[in-house]
């Protein structure tokens, strides 16, 4: 099987007063043609610095690629120049970021917006960007797409600037769309409109999706695959069923039993939540050779604090890197 | 049983000026004849999207409202709506508040001893050594190390501020807490951390909690009835087995199947209600049902005349022209639709 995405041994370091950290340490993972993953944890876990490091977005002079490689199409972008890079950025990959509010121009236009990057990356006229702009604001489901083109930011409803974003980000048709907490900001049903939206885009078009969130039930809507990270390590990797169903790291564990769901019928009985004690470690701990969620981990040992804990599979697609694994 | 909150028609009016020197005054009006109560020891939900009026009206109930409020809110039988004074200081004190945001709500200045303690100084006239005693015994309770105490804000991670925020909302021994979308500021693990607090400290105290929140797994855990707004109305109001087991507004039932689930059973039931669009501008609202626009069952008489709450058997009131109101309900009227501000 032939890879669209593999990204492999990735180290990403960000440098700080105290010295390097590595936010991401020793990452591999693949992304399928047409596929979609979700990457889930808590905030600090290293989520969005892989988005970023995808894009070669890294926060320049403070972080870069220590180590390791990301194949996208058979090149590899940790070695591409940044004029290629700035080619694939919009062309072949999209983001959507997590607040549409900030992430928009407030002194542009949503069209032009749009054009700008038909413009740039498919050297389209100006007319002809700007008749596609309108045409890509209808395939988000924005009503009177001619007149609202010419509408700036604040005059929308954060549903509808999400709206702009993910057309801005699919405007190239991209075979990758990466998202990172899209709906984060917004009401539950606008949450829905937009899932519904881009499972919609994502079957016209076949784009793989990399969503990257810290909500089990949105995980379990949209993505086939999901990977939990912790610290900037991989905890657990696997089909989404099956992680629901039997997670065999104690912190997707917790991720999933804290979180107080819906269910299909309620009940008098209530129960206290399971609690992960303790918060993310700071950066300064990251990359230490020992399990770095052992401190709020119910299960810890002695080894689980004097070794890195190595991945262990369960099926070719089912991988969990804990000591305790095996039992849960 | 014992209703401690009681709101009756209460309504909360903002004047917006338009655009523009010497642009037309216009009035909002951000919650709009709202009826309801709470039982004493219970946790009442008031659920709803973003610019609902929900924080308004939690907000309005603690005379903390920068608008015009109109109507009675009764709180243990007593009116705080004419209340001044030394009046409002009883209040203030049976009535606290705990934030969204534990990083803007807390005084970046003082130490987290004095954070806690500053409700008491300026309600109470408490000896030194009784405050620090009260100061010391909820540090304690909400789960804070006593050498934390001399600590600013900004030594602590978001879960332990927002401790130190429920501390200060205990410290003047309220019966009513109103939490202001307590957890939604903070990581999923650290939710979890604050919930069970939220109901130890429910049981321990007999607080009764007015949780505002729009995360309805949350609520579906917390509470012990829920009110459903949507544009500044209720449109739902019952219990939460009645609520979540068996919704009857269409928003509501909209609002249950939005929320991404985690039961497969519960994603396989296939009877999505989708909402299309945006809620009508508040300052231009529409003649009949406020959520007509965007309900997949609208019928004509729902864009021309606004449905009254009613209530239905066991005590469930919606807000619905198409509900079925069940065969002992009485057809009282709690509120006809809302005559125009001036």
């Amino acid at each position: 099987m032939s890879f669209l995405l593999k990204v492999e041994n990735l180290r990403i370091e960000l440098r700080m007063r105290a010295g390097v950290a590595p936010v991401i340490d020793d990452l591999s993972f693949e992304l399928a043609h047409g596929e979609s993953i979700s990457f889930v944890g808590e905030s600090g876990c290293g989520k969005s610095m892989t988005a970023l490091a995808i894009m070669g977005l890294l926060p320049e002079g403070i972080g870069r690629v220590a180590s390791g490689k990301i194949w996208f199409d058979g090149e590899d972008l940790v070695a591409a120049s940044p004029a290629r890079l700035r080619h694939i950025r919009g062309n072949k990959i999209g983001m959507i970021f997590q607040e549409p509010m900030t992430s928009l121009n407030p002194v542009y236009s949503v069209g032009e917006q749009i054009a700008e990057v038909l413009r740039e990356h498919q050297g389209l006229s100006r007319k002809a960007a700007w008749a596609e702009a309108i045409e890509l604001l209808d395939a988000v489901r924005i009503p009177n797409p001619e007149t609202r083109a010419t509408a700036y930011p604040f005059e929308m409803s954060g549903g509808q600037r999400q709206r702009v974003m993910i057309a801005i980000a699919l405007a190239c048709k991209p075979k990758i769309l990466i998202a990172d907490e899209p709906t984060t900001a917004l009401d539950v049903t606008v949450q829905a409109q937009i899932f519904d939206l881009l499972r919609d885009l994502r079957r016209q078009t076949g784009t793989s999706l990399i969503m990257i969130t810290h909500d089990m039930g949105a995980v379990a809507e949209m993505a086939e695959r999901m990977i939990v990270m912790y610290a900037g390590r991989k905890a657990e990797e696997g089909p989404v069923d099956k992680v629901i169903a039997h997670a065999r790291h104690p912190y997707t564990q917790g991720l999933i039993s804290c979180v107080p769901h819906l269910v299909a019928h309620l009940t008098e009985e209530r129960q206290d939540l399971n609690e992960v004690p303790g918060i993310v470690p700071g950066l300064a701990e990251f990359g230490q050779g020992r399990c770095l969620f052992a401190s709020r981990c119910a299960r810890a040992t002695e080894r689980c604090l004097t070794t890195r804990p190595e991945e262990i599979a369960f099926s070719d697609v089912h991988r969990s890197a804990c000591w305790h694994a095996e039992g849960m | 049983m014992n209703d401690l909150i009681e709101v009756r028609d209460l309504s909360v009016h903002f004047e917006i000026r338009a655009k523009g020197i010497g642009g037309a005054r216009r009035n909002l009006t951000a919650v709009d004849d709202v009826s309801l109560t709470a039982k004493r020891g219970q946790t009442l939900a008031i659920v709803g999207e973003s610019g609902s009026g929900k924080t308004t009206l939690a907000l309005a109930i603690a005379r903390l409202a920068s608008g015009k409020t109109t109507g009675e809110v009764r709180i243990d039988g007593k009116d705080v709506v004419s209340l001044t004074d030394g009046g409002l200081d009883w209040m203030r004190r049976k009535v606290q508040v705990i934030f969204q945001d534990p990083f803007s709500s807390l005084n970046p200045r003082q130490r987290a001893e004095d954070i806690v303690r500053e409700p008491l100084d300026n309600l109470t006239t408490k000896t030194k050594a009784e405050k620090a005693e009260i100061v010391d015994r909820f540090f304690n309770a909400v789960g804070l190390r006593p050498e934390q105490k001399r600590l600013f804000p900004h030594q602590f991670s978001g879960g332990q501020r927002q401790r130190i925020g429920i501390a200060r909302a205990l410290s003047t021994q309220p019966e009513v807490i109103i939490c202001d979308e307590p957890v939604s500021a903070l990581d999923v693990a650290v939710q979890a951390q604050i919930i069970n607090l939220l109901r130890r400290l429910q049981d321990e105290f007999g607080l009764t909690y007015l949780f505002i929140s729009h995360d309805l797994g949350v609520v579906q855990h917390m509470c012990d009835s829920v009110a459903v707004m949507y544009m500044g109305k209720i449109v739902e109001h019952a219990d939460r087995l009645q609520l979540f087991n068996d919704p009857q507004h269409p928003y509501t039932r909209a609002l249950i199947s939005a929320v991404p689930a985690v039961d497969p059973d519960l994603r396989n039931r296939g009877q999505k209600l989708a909402l299309v669009g945006d809620p009508p501008n508040l300052l231009n609202l529409p003649k009949g049902c406020r959520f007509a626009s965007r309900c997949p069952l609208a019928e004509p008489r729902c864009f021309e005349t606004e449905p009254p709450l009613r209530v239905r058997v066991g005590g469930h009131r919606v807000a619905c022209h198409l509900v079925d109101l069940g065969p002992e309900a009485s057809a009282e009227a709690v509120s006809p639709s809302a005559p125009e501000f001036p």
